[in-house]
């Protein structure tokens, strides 16, 4: 049965070529215009755009509304969460950044690039890189929630529906990296 | 033509196409002219003196007494309960809480009959559903429940109860009218629902 | 007519299954552009890799075009679509301290989520910090509140402020992401760093 085991290498090569052969990066360009169809259609079908840093905030509120019941009824910034018996979990953008999960995954997986590993530049330790991403992480999403949403929410979302928040957001974020880059240059080259 | 330049092309095309666009009133829920006309013809839109009356001496929630008179005119006397809407703020979005409801009747009355018939327009133009006018406004409510009497020897209980009614609230509203201004005011702000929120952004 | 969901009586699960569907697009298209490496991310700023502004801005640029399209055609009431209320003080000073946020941690939620989910630790680590950083805005919120709430404008859109119409808007922001897009590949030569890119 010379055509099974032909099959079976072409499935073979197909696997192995999908999953390990790293693909380079989609046309930057391309890829803009796959994710501005994506913002097009939430707002289509959803009202808004798209967004990620609020996920986060829905996740920790439910953390802490299940850790510490009376904390967050006392609180004035946790209890609007939880009015009229409500989920912080049934979300919107929480399922969006579940999501978000999936689709980065399957993209990895098709181009190859899946696998744990910490990057950062040869020069760096793992130590300082992950330090370094952790403090980032802790401001990054502290500003987002003063500023209402972050690059995906506020900046492009924001922009997509020409609010001034939005491109006062983007412009401050982006200014802001530029001026703080040349102190971490270390960091990254 | 590399890859960028195409792009750049398509897009300034497009821009251009985007720039030359009209704008557009492309408001949903308002109501075009013709089916205005329409509803204008089939619907009853005047509530009586009376049925007011009735519901204010209620408290029926499910009605919301709209003066589109001026503040100053409300201040100096309005009918209790009532919310005050000039009739050039009815569309302003600080309002649309009171206006947008589905469940509650909203019922314009003025002086007479003209202003409230604009708010009643205005409103229901916008998409608001169960507008009424107060037939013949204040001054019909003046002549029907504050200067009513008592009269004649054979009375149905129909016309007594209406009598006991008009008696009652012309009580309510001296009541009412002569307390300070910030009493009333806190009797108003309960009235006001939730708004339909929009959702978006971190909030 | 869209938005669809806001119009019609679907159960929650139905909006909440589409941001799902989307939230898949989102991480595979973010994913794609190469955002799930965080030293990519960081080129930007020291001028070897533009992709972010290409990407972000041809995004937003599409979504411009494509609601602007919808709406002639009555598809979408663009009024029932979410516009960012206006907050100035919020939202400048929450841009600058996410900009340090950026450039320290090298991603931003969207990114790190992506990057999270093909196996990037920094980015796991990332996210840890962030969901800290929430929980530190929760807590303090109290002394943040004075800014957080100042100045509010509204849901004031740019094409509103500058007095023209949203299509002569976005003409004007195509042309601007036309121009940066030029001087960003002339960046990419001059800043160029052939032995970071290999490895991204």
């Amino acid at each position: 049965m010379g055509s099974l085991i032909h099959i079976q290498k072409f499935l073979q090569l197909t696997i192995i070529n999908l999953l390990v052969i790293r693909k380079p990066y989609m046309n930057p360009y391309m890829a803009g215009v796959i994710l501005g169809v994506v913002l097009l259609a939430a707002m289509f079908l959803s009202g808004r755009g798209l967004g990620a840093s609020g996920g986060l905030k829905y996740c920790v509120v439910s953390i802490v509304g299940a850790v510490d019941a009376d904390h967050v009824a006392q609180s004035p910034y946790y209890s609007k969460y939880f009015e009229d018996s409500g989920k912080p979990l049934k979300n919107w953008l929480v399922f969006e950044i579940l999501g978000m999960v999936v689709g980065g995954f399957i993209s990895g997986a098709l181009s190859g690039r899946l696998g744990f590993k910490v990057e950062k530049p040869a020069h760096v330790s793992n130590r300082r890189r992950l330090l370094f991403a952790f403090l980032g992480g802790i401001l990054f999403v502290y500003g987002a929630q003063l500023a209402r949403g972050c690059t995906s929410g506020a900046a492009l979302s924001g922009m997509a529906v020409l609010s001034v928040a939005g491109f006062v957001t983007m412009i401050a974020i982006f200014g802001s990296a530029y001026l703080f880059a040349w102190f971490f240059r270390k960091n990254w080259i | 033509m590399n890859f960028r330049t195409t792009f750049s092309i398509i897009l300034i095309f497009l821009g251009i196409l985007v720039a030359l666009l009209p704008e557009q009133d492309n408001h949903a829920g308002h109501l075009k002219p013709r089916t205005l006309a329409n509803f204008i013809g089939n619907t009853d839109m005047f509530i009586t003196v009376d049925q007011v009356a009735r519901m204010v001496l209620d408290e029926d929630s499910t009605m919301l007494l709209i003066d589109v008179r001026t503040p100053e005119a409300y201040r100096n006397m309005n009918i209790p309960g009532s919310v005050n809407i000039p009739l050039q703020q009815i569309l302003n979005p600080d309002y649309e809480g009171y206006l947008n409801q589905p469940n509650t009747k909203n019922i314009f009355y003025s002086n007479g009959d003209m202003f409230a018939l604009e708010a009643w327009m205005l409103a229901t133009r916008v998409g608001y559903v169960n507008n009424f006018v107060m037939g013949g406004g204040l001054n019909e409510w003046y002549q029907t429940i504050m200067l009513s009497e008592f009269s004649g020897d054979q009375i149905s209980p129909k016309e007594n109860a209406t009598f006991e009614l008009r008696y009652k609230a012309r009580k309510f509203f001296n009541q009412m009218n002569s307390l300070p201004d910030s009493l009333k005011t806190g009797f108003l702000l309960a009235k006001k629902s939730k708004e339909r929120e929009l959702v978006g952004g971190c909030e | 007519m869209g938005p669809i969901l806001i119009h019609s009586d679907a159960s929650t699960w139905i909006n909440l299954l589409t941001g799902f569907l989307i939230g898949i697009g989102f991480g595979f298209a973010l994913e794609q552009a190469g955002f799930s490496s965080s030293r990519k991310l960081a080129g930007m700023f020291y001028g070897y890799d533009t992709t972010v502004l290409k990407v972000f801005f041809t995004a937003a640029i599409v979504a411009m075009i494509g609601s602007q399209l919808l709406k002639f055609f009555g598809l979408i009431d663009m009024d029932l679509v979410f516009v960012n209320h206006y907050y100035p003080y919020a939202a400048i000073t929450g841009g600058v301290i996410m900009g340090a946020g950026f450039v320290m941690g090298g991603f931003c939620p969207g990114t790190g989520i992506s990057a999270f989910s093909i196996g990037k630790m920094d980015a796991l680590v990332f996210l840890i910090g962030g969901f800290v950083g929430a929980f530190l805005f929760a807590e303090t919120f109290p002394l943040i509140q004075k800014l957080y709430m100042a100045g509010y404008k509204g849901p004031v859109k740019l094409s509103e402020s500058l007095g023209v119409s949203d299509g002569v808007f976005i003409f004007l922001v195509i042309i601007v992401a036309l121009v940066m897009f030029w001087l960003a590949e002339k960046a990419e030569v001059k800043f160029k760093r052939p032995d970071i890119t290999s490895e991204l």
